[in-house]
């Protein structure tokens, strides 16, 4: 039954710094299996908005609810454990020191191991468990390309290899949905077909929702069923995507002309 | 072509487990290879490697400086001088007792500190080393000021009919080397379980770790609580190697110390402290030679390290380690 419900709905969110309204009673929802966007001007709340969403910072209002489970305060590494709702940063973060394999073991091992204690424990079955997250850990790197570069330590490669090796590493756990921000951003065009085609492999073959932030319109129509638009911390408008880069309002505020 | 390579193959043994071999038998023989005084030295050494493992998981591994384990270090060895002069409980059972204190003291310390940026959860770590001392210092009534607590009796272990204390140099050397590998193979397990994996990642990227489901505010307390267990294990050895427990067990200096053995050893490996200690503490006895120039000779000695060997000994062992085994 709970199928049929929105993987995420947010409900009139709010967040304020200061004076500064940052996201101001904003509701959206995100149907399951869906890629939706997210789009706006700089400072239009955004990052914000996935920073109350993600339990990053605590909304001031609202609640959120992933499938089907009120989430609302809950911890951001809570909710990537228990929640299977993942984010990335606008700035691309890995573990610089570690080598891309180590990045995704990391990255499977709170959902292998399901508590702390679990953790610490050493034994056939922990091996085992990390036996299988290698596998799967190298899976990934050869779906993401970066099968070569598997033992050199994530700092030293480019940034275009570090947004794939934060966006494999997103995928080691299975997750239900994953929240992108600015996946596109500073990286060349051949790597934005990868990170592109990486996201429709996810979407399709395991079943990940998304909502993506991008400022890359091209991107953004080719991906996304839907669109959201916010502007000055509020919700502007929302539609299918060649809608709203038509829309009157969209253009003004941040489409230009 | 092949026989190039097996040539090659032939000629580049693994020498590891023979060093392993000399390096155990040489820890195993050092009471009468070397001096009274070189064992009184590696003693030290050992008992100093105890807080420093524990640092190392804090500092190396996680990445949290801490500069409070000389208080850990005091307390523990006041909690076992207590036991054992009060109490008369047996050296086993002091040595954890003196563990778990420390652990247990760890969280009501180890809750506010931890909620503090870098800088200053430093300066906060600093505090307790100094609260300790102040402590020790003035409640006369449990711990005799700056008298000390003397009078603490050598370790005996009873075993049924039999019975065994552990009296003179040799064989505290011992005592001390057998508790030291326990805890040096402890803190090697913990660093090789996937939470020493977590632990790497909190220093890393914090923020990535916990978008990643990690719990590091948790993590951070654990690691704390555990660096306090080996510090507060090492004050019980040797508060029953000096036989006396003073204020000055809480000093700045022996915090600088154990934090000098790790980043010189190498933060964030096991064997790096290993090192560090034995070169440390083996450098301070050694420069005992010149006693008006002990102080600013060590000083310049870390002068080289710190502009020679930024990451300590670290690289340099594992580049000797690979070379033994045979890789390029």
């Amino acid at each position: 039954m709970t199928q049929h419900l929105p993987i995420l709905q947010i409900k009139n969110l709010s967040k304020s710094y200061g004076a500064v309204k940052a996201v101001n009673d904003v509701s959206i929802h995100i149907n399951r299996g869906e890629i939706a966007g997210l789009i706006g001007p700089n400072g239009s709340g955004k990052s914000t908005f996935f920073d109350c969403s993600t339990g990053l910072a605590k909304p001031d209002a609202g609640t959120v609810i992933l499938d089907g489970q009120d989430i609302t305060g809950w911890s951001l590494n809570r909710i990537a454990r228990e929640g299977r709702m993942l984010r990335s940063f606008q700035k691309t973060v890995t573990f610089k020191a570690l080598d891309v394999e180590e990045n995704l073991v990391i990255a499977g091992q709170m959902f292998t191991f399901p508590s702390i204690a679990a953790t610490f424990g050493l034994g056939k079955l922990s091996r085992q468990r990390i036996t299988g997250l290698r596998e799967r850990a190298r899976e990934l790197i050869r779906m993401a390309g970066l099968w070569d570069v598997k033992h050199m330590p994530a700092g030293n490669l480019s940034g275009g290899q570090q947004k794939l090796i934060q966006f494999a590493s997103m995928l080691m756990p299975e997750p239900k949905l994953i929240l992108l921000d600015e996946p596109m951003a500073g990286i060349n065009p051949k790597i934005i077909e990868r990170v592109v085609d990486t996201i429709r492999y996810a979407n399709k073959s395991l079943g990940v929702s998304f909502l993506v932030i991008e400022h890359n319109i091209d991107v953004v129509t080719s991906i996304c069923e839907r669109v959201m638009v916010l502007d000055q911390g509020s919700k502007l408008a929302e539609g299918l995507p060649h809608d709203i880069i038509q829309d009157q309002r969209v253009r003004e505020a941040y489409l230009g002309g | 072509m092949s026989l190039t390579e097996t040539g090659q193959q032939t000629r580049r043994l693994d020498l590891r487990i023979p060093l392993a071999i000399v390096l155990i038998t040489v820890a195993l023989a050092a009471p009468f290879i070397g001096s009274r005084y070189v064992t009184h030295s590696l003693i030290i050494a050992l008992i100093f490697m105890l807080p420093a493992h524990g640092l190392n998981l804090l500092v190396g591994y996680t990445g949290l400086l801490s500069l409070a384990q000389a208080a850990f270090f005091g307390i523990g060895a006041y909690a076992a001088g207590l036991m054992a002069v009060h109490f008369g409980t047996p050296f086993y059972l002091n040595l954890i007792a003196a563990g778990l204190i420390c652990g247990a003291l760890a969280i009501p310390l180890g809750i506010p500190a931890l909620r503090l940026r870098a800088t200053s959860f430093v300066m906060c770590t600093l505090g307790f080393v100094i609260i300790g001392q102040a402590i020790s210092k003035n409640w006369i009534s449990l711990t005799r000021g700056d008298m000390g607590l003397s009078g603490i009796p050598k370790p005996y272990f009873e075993l049924g009919p039999l019975s065994f204390t552990v009296s003179g140099t040799t064989n505290f050397y011992y005592l001390a080397l057998a508790i030291v590998v326990i805890f040096t193979l402890l803190a090697w397990a913990i660093v090789r379980s996937p939470a020493g994996r977590n632990m790497v990642a909190i220093r890393e990227n914090e923020t990535l770790a916990e978008s990643l489901g990690v719990p590091t505010w948790h993590y951070k307390l654990i690691v704390f609580m555990m660096s306090a267990v080996f510090a507060g294990v090492g004050g019980c050895v040797y508060a029953y190697y000096l036989t006396v427990v003073s204020p000055l067990t809480f000093q700045m200096y022996y915090s600088t110390t154990m934090l000098i053995i790790v980043l010189g050893g190498g933060a964030g490996m096991i064997s790096g402290t290993v090192v560090g200690s034995l070169l440390f503490v083996g450098l301070t006895e050694a420069l005992r030679v010149a006693p008006e120039l002990r102080m600013i000779a060590y000083g310049f000695c870390l002068l080289v390290l710190v502009f020679w060997f930024k990451n300590g000994f670290a690289p340099l062992i594992n580049r000797f380690w690979n070379a033994v085994g045979g890789a390029k």
